[in-house]
């Protein structure tokens, strides 16, 4: 491929993306400016990476990726890796009839502030996966790809993620009504 | 299907959201839909799951890309383009190419916007109306008689709403549940049409002032909708589209006094 068709199809994959993105950068580094150097560095290390993609593969995992790679070794990316991060391991806890009913839950989430408020207070790990597969709608074996985890990893952790957050939501419960 | 439960015999909480997340094999989905079919407790849970889903994904949209900034990577996306560009024209021309390409980038991204709205909602009206067919629960006010149904929700809503007085042929009201919408009380009233389940949403108008259009069909359901002075009326049912556009007309009718 020439460079210029190179660059007009990877523009042609990128610019539909654009809008997530950001979105995604802004919930990485959870500041406008940072966001979009972000997103500006992330394009241009995919674009000069473009002939490593593998066309009929996810490009937006692809490019998630680059993302998440360029983020972490960013000055916010490093301060934040600092935090603890949870370990993956599974759960032991019985969940499945614990605590209240789902229709306490169905009135809770009415209340799109609290929620809102949950995803702000959820630990940034379980977030990020939780924006992957909820908000990018990506499939668990992308975002293996994006996260390099285990597929298996990935599971459990939108498992305890949508646990957090059903737990985050309960002292809600009432306050809507 | 041995995988599909656990030792309590409920769903495996992986494998529910997995099944939520679309990631089963049809025959793994058909196996969870039969546990559905005789697990009230797990199919709230599965509801409850969908919606959580829904309510996280609109949680994470808050913070849309600023359209200058947009803009701007945009551009960053042609670099040897804007070079030759700016060798060849004026910086006059060039700033109105670039304000065009700005004010095109913004309407067409609006335009996306909306139609994700759009798509958002009609997922949550069908996953609503599926819940309401899955659960197998009885509507909170079950009924036949519009006199019992229209005064259950008094106290329950916001607003109020009239029933017609005479239903389309073979169109019989069931009874009614309370629900929420993008996060707004709803009555939600269950009608058969022909033996097809209706499920038809009312909300207040005011609440939402951007009244975004519905796609007509998803999933193979028909979602129609109409708007009177103060209500939205949606409904969502797998029936002929043209049968459940008389209902919907004999509902928008009735709530304007002749």
């Amino acid at each position: 491929m020439s460079s210029d068709t190179t660059s007009a199809s990877f523009e042609q994959l990128a610019l539909p993306l654009l809008p997530s993105l950001y979105s995604h950068a802004f919930w990485l580094c959870r500041n406008h400016a940072e966001a979009e150097d972000l997103v500006q560095e992330t394009l241009s290390k995919a674009l000069r990476a473009f002939d490593s993609f593998q066309t009929g593969t996810n490009f937006k995992a692809w490019v998630f990726r680059i993302l998440r790679n360029t983020f972490l070794t960013s000055r916010t990316g490093i301060a934040a890796s600092r935090t603890v991060f949870l370990e993956d391991h599974p759960d032991l806890l019985g969940t499945t009839d614990a605590g209240p009913t789902p229709e306490d839950h169905l009135i809770s989430l009415n209340n799109q502030a609290a929620v809102n408020q949950a995803l702000d207070q959820l630990h940034p790990p379980l977030r990020e996966v939780l924006l992957l597969c909820d908000v990018e709608e990506l499939k668990y074996k992308d975002i293996a790809l994006v996260l390099d985890v285990p597929i298996g990893t990935v599971m459990s952790r939108i498992s305890r993620a949508r646990r957090t957050l059903h737990q985050l939501l309960q002292p809600q419960r009432g306050e809507s009504l | 299907m041995t995988q599909t439960t656990q030792a309590t015999g409920h769903l495996d909480p992986d494998l529910l959201n997995a099944f939520i997340d679309g990631e089963l094999s049809p025959t793994e989905s058909n196996g969870i839909q039969q546990h559905l079919a005789d697990c009230h407790p797990c199919a709230l849970r599965v509801l409850s799951a969908t919606q959580l889903k829904t309510a996280t994904a609109r949680a994470a949209r808050r913070f849309a890309a600023p359209p200058e900034a947009l803009a701007r990577l945009a551009a960053q996306l042609r670099p040897q383009e804007s070079k030759r560009t700016a060798r060849s024209y004026s910086f006059r021309s060039v700033a109105w190419a670039g304000l065009a390409a700005a004010l095109v980038l913004a309407l067409s991204l609006g335009g996306w916007w909306q139609a994700h709205q759009a798509n958002t909602l009609s997922a949550e009206l069908l996953d609503q109306h599926l819940a309401t067919l899955s659960s197998g629960a009885s509507p909170e006010v079950l009924s036949t008689d519009r006199h019992t149904v229209k005064p259950w929700f008094q106290g329950k809503l916001p607003f109020s709403f009239n029933l017609p007085d005479v239903l389309p042929a073979d169109t019989t009201l069931k009874g009614g549940n309370l629900a929420y919408l993008n996060g707004q009380p709803a009555a939600l009233l269950l009608f058969t049409i022909h033996k097809h389940e209706v499920s038809v949403f009312l909300t207040q108008r005011s609440g939402s002032p951007i009244a975004t259009p519905l796609p007509g069909t998803r999933s193979g359901f028909s979602i129609h909708s109409a708007t009177t002075h103060d209500l939205r009326i949606v409904a969502v049912s797998d029936v002929n589209p043209a049968d459940l556009d008389l209902l919907v007309s004999a509902i928008e009718q009735t709530q304007s006094p002749r």
